[in-house]
């Protein structure tokens, strides 16, 4: 193949590759957003992974979304005109304001309960050390004792 | 063959019922005979639920279109491997199944039991049947699978089969399908085994070692089929659904979660009670919660209450387990409450920096992943319920909540091992942790300077090579020592050491299992996707990859026709391989569904998508996803699965131990009988 016929068959790859994905790849801001938003066909999945082929529904939702970016809108305005046209379902996670920030609020302090329930137990749990109950001038125990009986523990008591 | 099966669940409803009463009497009365008597009722109950299920699979196999069920859920062209799952394609059908599984389960509690835990066995029995009550109930009453189609005519009704079934969902034919939902329904029914037995040694008192050390296996069984349930759940998804994941925090996904992660916390924490006669009351609340949880995810599965994916059906059965979960959450609490003297902590903590506080923590872990799976799954109804207004909380909403806490956990399941029974001294945590976290910050170092910079990808695989390292050092320090001390060569030292103790170093399996299960989660970060149409002769670029399309074909299959586009991959110019993803048209439920094609590697899954046609040009529209790392999930559930496997093989020591209490249980026996 001469050199010639080589940079043409390139130039030729390059147009048909860039043509098909020119055709129907959607931009990342619009895959972002269909990640944020729920199909409302009933597939019950987002709009990026609706499983119906020419879904009405995703087809009105992906046209608002070109029509607003084509207009220059951000991702929240484009997000609310489409709860106005759909309402609060149609987002993927409850909106952060009124009773809905109970959903994301009790996660955290179920956790932090959680955590102080834990370390209340740990310390209703805690006896005296047996180093502050030992008699007054009682030798120390060797630090390297007490981790070579931890590792014997660990290999018969476990 | 339809009246046989309805004789069935009639016959099995009685035996629920009296298997019920009678055990009851029989842990009152202590009486052999009744005793006797109710585990005569628990085979009866098998074997006539027995009898039902086959019927219905018989129904399924022949085409009998008579019954309504069969006639909903399958078709003449449904090939024969997907007329066994008829019986779980549906409500009526899978609430039969569930029944059926019980029945096994308790069976063989009974014949495992003959000669052992006889004071326990009435009351398991008891409460056993109790739940196979409600579910034979609800089969006859509500959900019937044997009811006949009719017809009203001038001279009366009449019998009536239509001329072909409306098939089964296109979704459900795919050959995990067939294994999947016996493997999650496994996992929900069997968790009733360990519940009775908790709640058997409340009544009757028995809360020494015994319960627990039984319960720990019969636990261990169904949360292994519930997570095996789960990760094929996940392959199902990958490979039907078309959109390139695995776990989408669908509700029913998120119902098979929450008793497995219940699950999980009641296997760990158990573990404090046998060692250190510490968490008596706590490990009754999970086993509680766990069972639950079990009927809950049935609930929710079954019910419709919750918009998703997966609910095959709307049906009128939310207030009948509403009300079974409520008697559930009343008895249990109630016999705990009544028992709360018997559960005392037999010993101290003595010192925070040890295994104990480590399995506190890691309690605290899950239990906080088990509330907020379950209020994100549940808050859309409690939404409705409260501001009347409908929400969605879907994957935006978890992956926030969830990926912290996910990460916390697997932190513990590396630090957790590292502590030690009691006490850790300062000297020993240097020691222990020395290793593995210069392994973890050395694979930190490289995958920053190789460009992972999302911090929780980050975190996400820096964690995984701290718990891995941790593991390998724990198998290599046992190893060694024992080399030391037996004179055996590595292999042998190693497998020794793993047959001795098959609990400890099967939990290590299971904990390396998750952590390969991570490193799939984490390569979703690198995940890449591209759209286009073609015809043949076109190209389509994705990253190194360059599609071709060759051909585009169409055919007809038994129950579907489809349409099928032949790709040539090259890589970087090389040919790799020709992918042939495919739109099926089922023809008797006149859906289509995408028949992913795949290319596997370890590092990357070429996952392309046939969407369908473009309506302006005719063209094929394909859909590209390069997933990084998806194999290692699939890995990591099977190494979690052969970690479960090797737990539950009696070690050395166990046996031991068993006969020890072999012998107890004999004396005690004895006394027991006089």
């Amino acid at each position: 193949m001469s050199f010639s016929r080589l940079v043409k068959s390139l130039v030729l790859v390059l147009a048909l590759v860039s043509v098909a994905m020119a055709a129907q790849a959607p931009s990342q801001i619009e895959k972002d957003i269909g990640d944020k938003v729920y199909c409302l066909c009933g597939c019950v999945t987002s709009l990026n992974t609706c499983p119906h082929p020419n879904c009405e529904v995703k087809d009105e939702m992906l046209r608002i979304i070109r029509a607003d970016l084509k207009e220059g809108k951000a991702e929240p305005a484009i997000l609310q005109d489409l709860v106005n046209k759909y309402g609060e379902k149609v987002l993927a996670a409850p909106p952060a304001h009124g009773f809905n920030l109970t959903a994301w609020i009790l996660p955290g302090v179920g956790l932090l309960i959680g955590l102080f329930l834990a370390i209340g137990i740990v310390r209703r749990w805690r006896r005296p050390t047996a180093q502050a109950a030992a008699p007054a001038g009682a030798p120390p125990v060797d630090e390297n004792v007490l981790s070579a009986v931890e590792e014997e523990m660990k290999k018969y008591v476990d | 063959m339809n009246q046989v099966g309805a004789v069935g669940l009639i016959a099995a409803l009685v035996f629920a019922i009296y298997g019920m009463v009678s055990g009851a009497i029989a842990g009152k009365l202590r009486s052999p005979r009744m005793l006797k008597s109710a585990q005569r009722a628990v085979l009866g109950f098998f074997a006539m639920t027995t009898l039902a299920v086959v019927a219905l699979e018989y129904l399924a196999l022949t085409n009998d279109f008579h019954n309504s069920y069969v006639a909903s859920h399958s078709s003449i062209a449904l090939p024969l491997v997907y007329k066994i799952p008829v019986l779980w394609a549906g409500q009526e059908g899978s609430l039969l199944f569930w029944t059926w599984l019980l029945s096994i389960y308790v069976a063989l509690a009974v014949l495992l039991n003959r000669r052992k835990n006889r004071q326990l066995m009435p009351y398991i029995i008891a409460i056993c049947m109790g739940v196979g009550t409600f579910f034979s109930l609800l089969t006859f009453w509500v959900a019937n699978p044997f009811n006949q189609l009719s017809l009203a005519t001038a001279t009366g009704v009449t019998p009536y089969a239509p001329p072909d079934g409306n098939g089964m969902s296109p979704s459900l034919q795919y050959h995990s399908m067939v294994i999947h939902p016996p493997m999650l329904y496994l996992g929900y029914v069997g968790m009733a085994i360990p519940f009775a037995f908790a709640m058997s040694a409340l009544m009757t008192r028995q809360l020494g070692d015994n319960w627990i050390r039984v319960t720990r296996r019969w636990t261990m069984v169904p949360w292994m089929f519930l997570g095996t349930g789960i990760v094929l759940g996940g392959q199902w998804a990958y490979h039907v659904l078309g959109w390139g994941g695995y776990w989408a925090w669908d509700p029913v996904e998120n119902a098979s979660l929450l008793p497995w992660l219940a699950g999980t916390a009641f296997l760990h924490s158990v573990m404090i009670q046998e060692k250190r006669g510490m968490l008596k009351v706590w490990n009754m609340v999970l086993i509680i919660l766990t069972f639950f949880l079990s009927v809950f995810g049935t609930f929710l599965t079954r019910s419709g209450i919750i918009s998703s994916v997966h609910a095959f059906a709307k049906s009128d059965i939310g207030p009948w387990f509403s009300v079974f979960l409520a008697i559930i959450a009343a008895f249990s609490l109630t016999v705990l409450f009544l028992r709360l003297d018997f559960l005392k902590t037999e010993n101290k903590l003595d010192s925070i920096a040890s295994r104990e506080s480590g399995f506190l923590f890691n309690n605290w872990i899950l239990l906080a992943a088990v509330l907020a799976v379950l209020w994100g799954t549940i808050f859309p109804v409690v939404s409705k319920a409260i501001q009347d207004v409908t929400v969605t909380v879907g994957p935006p909403f978890f992956n926030k909540v969830m990926i912290p806490i996910g990460l916390l956990l697997l932190f513990l399941t590396g630090a957790g091992p590292l502590l030690a029974w009691r006490k850790t001294s300062f000297q020993s945590i240097k020691r222990n942790f020395t290793f593995p976290l210069i392994f973890a910050a050395i694979v930190g170092g490289i995958l920053f300077f190789a460009g992972v910079h999302r911090l929780y990808t980050w975190m996400s695989l820096f964690l995984c090579a701290f718990v891995a390292a941790s593991i390998v050092a724990e198998f290599f320090k046992g190893a060694r020592t024992r080399m030391k001390t037996s004179k055996e060569n590595f292999f042998a030292a190693l497998y020794n050491l793993t047959m001795r103790n098959t609990r400890r170093y099967g939990g290590y399996i299971v904990h390396f299992g998750i952590v390969l299960i991570f490193v799939g989660f984490a390569g979703q970060a690198f995940r890449f996707e591209t759209q286009g149409l073609m015809s043949p002769g076109d190209l389509l670029r994705a990253k190194d990859y360059l599609f071709r399309c060759e051909s585009i074909d169409t055919g007809q299959k038994a129950n579907y026709e489809y349409e099928t586009v032949a790709l040539s991959v090259t890589k970087n110019g090389h040919a790799l391989t020709v992918m042939h993803p495919q739109k099926r048209f089922f023809l008797a439920e006149q859906q289509s569904l995408s028949h992913v094609a795949l290319h596997s590697t370890l590092a990357q899954d070429l996952y392309v998508v046939l969407e369908g046609q473009d309506q302006d040009t005719g063209k094929a529209i394909i859909h590209v996803i390069i997933n990084p790392l998806v194999q290692w999930v699939w890995i990591g559930g099977m190494i979690v699965l052969l970690g479960t496997l090797l737990a539950l093989v009696p070690s050395r020591i166990e046996r031991q131990m068993a006969d020890l209490h072999k012998n107890k249980e004999e004396v005690a026996e004895a006394h027991h009988v006089l």
